[in-house]
């Protein structure tokens, strides 16, 4: 799936899925649809690749149920527009698609909310094997950015544009477009590529110059990394050949950030080869680092309890180094943010701490 | 004030002046004085419970005379007064007894009979002429013919309240246009505020006679309300029954005592009482035998007494063989014997002196068996330690292990000295008297042991002592005595109640029967679905009865709020006290949620579109007062309307649970038969592909069963497919238009002038598909025509 597919392709995919229906329904058969049942017991490791995919289990909607039935209507409604948006050469986002369904006829394929067109789309992608680009959905912007020594040519509306995402933008540096692969690499200087997850901690390195003094590539997340985010950090580490390392809070949900920019996510596992950075790394905030440099801590939240519990029983997490981190955490009970290590300083973020775990790591 | 003693003194006839006032009052008197107690209170119940009395009474004289009755009710307004007419088409009433039927309360056939009635104490109707008498002046009009009599009687009367009597003031003769029947014509002062309950009495006394016609007339109504008969099946006849020894009073045992021909006991229990035969009057008799003469003492005998000496001492003047022998025989036999009472011991010396008579030709009269028997006797219980020793058993038996054997030895060496002292020296005594012995012994124990002997510890001992005591052999008193002596008759009411007996029969009931109870249901209630359960008898003091009960639901049933509850008694509506009756008290008991109605905070009446009945038939319904409104809370009753009304729900659930998973079904149908033709239409659109055939996938998604036709070439094909988890059993009939040929096996083929009926019966298990075939030739019309499948479970495609 990493090769993607043509508009055309994408096209025949969707209207052989209809047809798929329309055979169901004149063998006098219930419509069905049969999809990789999508929660972690079913997600394996694939060895080849180096990333987590879908397993053998599947699940089936089915318009045996009222349920099932007005899931397939919804396809069906889904289809011919995506087919008619190809067909016309044009393309609409994920939120336009929810607003749109409320001009179809049929009062039982409106969305009900927005995360049911995702996920509907997202289940066109794993049946048909395109990708949502390939049905010419974009996301709402995300407004994750690129901060480092790269020159890239980017296919916008309005012709092509050079970029240097050090010296050619501000502050808030280069904005990821919806589909990265619009972008051409050009030319760089990036030692490594350093993954932020939160805005503040970004605009710290930015600020104490971290990006030009070790040539780092700052890829600044936003918290759970949109699609764009993770395969231009993936092309960034295929194409160029760097290091990717991954710097977060030190609580459960962070670790899950790490997953999905390393591992690819459970939702979007069918797409993981084309998203998920196995080489990816974690920096931190480790729980041990909570110990070594004493920080400043808030207790684990129950949910908190849970989130790491479940993560020890999530194959991504089974190896030694998680086990053992996680173990530690739920022992020592703490949780905390990047910008704790505020507290010995502004400096030591770029001075101290960073410096001496990419060493640790070999990055450096 | 001044009290009543110090003016005494001075007005010595102060006693007879009050005498002067005090008299007898009449019946009648007394009733026009408690109108309320008969349900003459008001103006509008008086109308209601005047309508009730009469029709009561015309439903009791047809059926009595196996007439399917039909009853005629009138109201109109006369002036100030209200005037009421109740007709009937009875076998009439004779000239003779009309006025007393009429104008004399307590006057009946049915007070002492045992046998299922609506009325029963003979007030009713001659009530209502008496409260109309009273509150208009004016007379009953009554007009009854009886049948085959050429004219009708005509009498115009009242009740003479002073000595119970009817007073005449008209009696001619007059044509009717009935060949039998009564009218009877009350005017009386009312209000039609009760017309609910009115409507509602004859609503109900029309769903529990469905074999009766009603018409109702009265001012409010611009029609006649009229209902009609639902069936020609009039009610069993009934049988009167004697008493049930279980269900007799004191005062009614002595007055059967009193009017009996029987001389004994025996003859007079089988001849009155039902369910009394020869051993039933054995057991009675022997309890009763117990309570009036009480009974003997039974001893172990002695091994180590010189019982054969003591008895040849006390044979004199005997040969010494023959004394010899008999002592010897008499010994042996106690010996024998585990225990024995003194009349047994009397036996045991009367056989063995029989047997020795005959043996040695020498005449052992009484004096010298009475001896002998009084001098074994004294061998056998003449040492209080004796006895103690024989009781010491008999206590630590039934006393619990934990009492140390002093207490135990204490309490038997009791008990033998009261024996001992006691008045009779047979040690015959009632079971009272034992209760005595045990209780003052245990207390001297207690005293002087300091032990504890408890309640229980008490009776357990006396309860021991009673198994070894012995009925006695007397005869028991004649029923001249008693008859005569009020203790002795209540000795032989207790053993009547004692004894265990068949409950009484009950063809002297007359159930409505589940089916005619769902019948009357049907024709009043349009609803969507009726249950009804009959019980088996059961009995109330003496006293048989059956419950019946019924549930209407759904349809033109009204859903607002609580359920109705129709409360009968032999076939009477109770339209009044509503709160105050067993029945209303069992339904609300009862959780209804469990069968599917709504029941707010899991007890009281459930709500919803529903009625529900409930018939209580017996020969004495108890109720709560003379007014005859509400059902008394007799346990036994209330159990049995419980597990009827139960029954009946039970239906109802199962009823109510279908409905709801057709109803889920019906809409997954609606909401599926509008998703997947939309469905159809989207993928064809895109396929660009004609709209796919989708009634196979909707039939096998509702786990439908459908039926295809389908035609090729002049071959006509049917096809079943059951995709339900069940088997069907399906009617399938196809209407064709020319005659059908080669038709596949199964069916059968009717002509009906032009068009052909093809039927089959196809049984189709789950999962299975049946074919049906035939032939015609070309141009033929088909019209298909499935049954025996739910239409919710129904797809047909032909």
């Amino acid at each position: 799936m990493s090769e993607s597919t043509s508009s055309d392709d994408a096209r025949d995919r969707l209207i052989d899925l209809a047809a798929e229906f329309y055979d169901q329904f004149e063998r006098g058969e219930i419509p069905t649809m049969t999809l990789p049942t999508r929660t972690k017991n079913n997600i394996e490791y694939d060895e080849d690749s180096g990333v987590w995919v879908y397993g053998d289990r599947t699940s089936t909607r089915s318009a045996n149920s009222v349920r099932g039935a007005r899931k397939l209507l919804k396809a069906a409604y889904t289809i011919e527009f995506l087919a008619r948006q190809l067909d016309e050469d044009r393309s609409s986002t994920l939120r336009e698609l929810y607003y749109l369904s409320e001009s179809w006829d049929a009062e039982e394929a409106h969305f009900s909310d927005q995360d049911e067109s995702n996920q509907l789309v997202e289940d066109l992608e794993i049946v048909s094997g395109a990708t949502r680009e390939d049905f010419h959905m974009r996301p709402e912007e995300s407004g994750a950015t690129l901060m480092g020594p790269l020159l890239l040519r980017e296919q916008t509306r309005r012709g092509e544009r050079e970029i240097h995402c050090q010296k050619d933008v501000g502050e808030g540096g280069y904005q990821i477009p919806n589909n990265p692969d619009t972008i051409e690499f050009l030319d760089h200087d990036i030692d490594f590529a350093l993954c932020v997850e939160t805005g503040g901690m970004r605009d710290r390195l930015v600020e104490n110059g971290f990006d030009e003094e070790y040539n780092t590539m700052v890829v600044h997340l936003k918290g759970q990394p949109a699609r764009a985010t993770r395969r231009i950090t993936k092309r960034i580490h295929d194409e160029l050949d760097v290091p990717v390392v991954v710097f977060t809070d030190g609580d459960p949900w962070s670790y899950r950030i790490y997953g999905s920019v390393a591992y690819g996510s459970i939702k979007s596992a069918h797409l993981s080869e084309y998203l998920a950075t196995p080489e990816a790394r974690f920096v931190g905030i480790q729980p041990a680092d909570i110990v070594d440099y004493d920080l400043p801590t808030d207790p684990l939240a129950e949910s908190d309890v849970n989130a790491l519990e479940s993560e020890l029983s999530d194959p991504r997490f089974q190896t030694d180094y998680w086990e053992e981190q996680i173990e530690l955490q739920l022992d020592i009970g703490k949780k905390a943010e990047q910008q704790a290590l505020a507290s010995r300083g502004l400096d030591f973020v770029t001075d101290e701490y960073l410096p001496t775990r990419l060493d640790e790591m070999g990055v450096l | 004030m001044t009290s009543f003693q110090s003016t005494l003194g001075e007005d010595a006839g102060i006693a007879e002046e009050l005498a002067e006032s005090q008299r007898a009052i009449s019946i009648a008197e007394f009733f026009e004085k408690n109108k309320h107690m008969l349900g003459f209170d008001s103006g509008a119940r008086g109308l209601v419970t005047a309508v009730k009395e009469a029709v009561d009474n015309a439903l009791d004289a047809t059926e009595e005379a196996g007439i399917a009755p039909d009853v005629y009710v009138e109201i109109t307004e006369a002036g100030d007064y209200y005037r009421l007419v109740v007709e009937d088409n009875g076998p009439g009433i004779t000239r003779e007894q009309i006025p007393k039927v009429f104008g004399k309360l307590l006057y009946g056939s049915r007070f002492h009979k045992r046998e299922q009635n609506r009325g029963q104490q003979g007030i009713g109707i001659s009530a209502a002429v008496l409260y109309s008498q009273l509150t208009s002046g004016k007379p009953a009009k009554i007009t009854s013919r009886t049948q085959g009599s050429a004219d009708a009687q005509y009498f115009e009367l009242i009740v003479d309240t002073d000595s119970n009597e009817p007073e005449i003031d008209a009696a001619t003769t007059t044509s009717w246009d009935r060949p039998h029947g009564t009218r009877i014509e009350l005017e009386m002062e009312a209000n039609m505020r009760a017309r609910s309950q009115l409507h509602d009495y004859i609503k109900h006394t029309a769903v529990v006679n469905p074999h009766a016609r009603f018409e109702l007339r009265e001012p409010g109504l611009d029609e006649p309300l009229k209902f009609e008969r639902a069936t020609d099946q009039l009610p069993e006849e009934t049988e009167e029954i004697r008493p049930h020894p279980h269900g007799v009073e004191l005062g009614t045992l002595i007055k059967m005592l009193s009017a009996t021909d029987s001389y004994s006991i025996s003859g007079f229990l089988q001849e009155e009482f039902t369910r009394v035969g020869q051993k039933t009057s054995d057991k009675v008799i022997d309890n009763f035998r117990d309570r009036h003469y009480g009974r003997e003492m039974s001893w172990t005998t002695p091994e180590d007494a010189d019982l054969e000496g003591v008895v040849e001492e006390a044979v004199a003047n005997k040969s010494a063989a023959a004394t010899d022998w008999f002592a010897d025989r008499v010994t042996e036999t106690l010996a024998d014997r585990e225990r024995t009472a003194h009349h047994e011991l009397a036996a045991v010396v009367g056989t063995v002196a029989d047997d020795t008579e005959a043996e040695f030709d020498e005449t052992f009269g009484e004096t010298v068996r009475e001896n002998a028997v009084e001098a074994a006797w004294d061998a056998l219980t003449g040492e209080t330690e004796r006895l103690t020793t024989d009781l010491h058993a008999v206590v630590d038996d039934a006393t619990s292990t934990r009492k140390d054997d002093a207490t135990v030895r204490g309490l038997a060496e009791r008990i033998a000295d009261k024996f001992v002292a006691g008045d009779d020296p047979r040690h015959r005594l009632a079971r009272d008297t034992l209760d005595d012995y045990v209780a003052r012994s245990a207390d001297r124990v207690e005293e002087a042991l300091d032990a504890t002997l408890g309640e229980t510890a008490r009776e357990n001992v006396a309860d021991a002592v009673w198994t070894l005591t012995r009925t006695v052999p007397d005869d028991p008193p004649r029923i001249r005595d008693v008859a005569d002596d009020r203790d002795t008759a209540s000795e032989l009411l207790e053993a009547m109640r004692e004894t265990d007996i068949l409950a009484p029969p009950t063809d002297c009931l007359s159930p409505i029967t589940a089916e005619l109870v769902e019948a009357g249901l049907r024709k009043e209630y349009d609803a969507d679905f009726y249950a009804a359960a009959t019980r088996d008898a059961d009995v109330h003091g003496g006293d048989p009865f059956i419950v019946e009960a019924g549930i209407a639901y759904g349809g033109e049933i009204p859903n607002d709020g609580s359920v109705d509850v129709l409360r009968f008694a032999n076939r009477v509506p109770l339209v009044y006290q509503r709160g105050a009756c067993a029945t209303t008290d069992v339904v609300k008991s009862i959780g209804w949620r469990n069968y599917g109605l709504d029941q707010s905070g899991g007890s009281g009446l459930p709500s919803g579109p529903a009625v529900v009945t409930v018939h209580v038939a017996s020969t004495n319904v108890p109720f709560t007062s003379e007014s005859k409104d509400a059902l008394a809370n007799v346990p036994e009753i209330e159990d049995e309307i419980e597990l009827a009304i139960r029954e009946a729900a039970r239906e109802l659930k199962s009823y109510l649970n279908r409905r709801r998973s057709l109803q889920k079904r019906r809409r997954k149908q609606e909401v599926l038969g509008d998703i997947l033709p939309r469905m159809a239409d989207k993928v064809s659109e895109v396929t660009g592909r004609d709209r796919p055939n989708i009634d196979g996938a909707l039939a096998r998604i509702m786990n439908n069963v459908s039926v295809e036709r389908t035609v090729e070439a002049g071959t006509v094909t049917l096809t079943v497919e059951n995709h339900s988890d069940r088997s069907e059993d399906l009617d399938v009939t196809d209407i064709v238009s020319v005659e059908p040929t080669r038709v596949s096996d199964g069916a059968s083929v009717i002509d009906m002038e032009g068009e052909w009926f093809v039927q089959w019966s196809p049984s189709v298990s789950a999962g299975e598909t049946a074919t049906l075939t035939y032939e015609v030739g070309t141009d033929a019309e088909f019209d298909l025509d499935v049954d025996g499948v739910e239409a919710e479970k129904l797809t047909v495609n032909a």
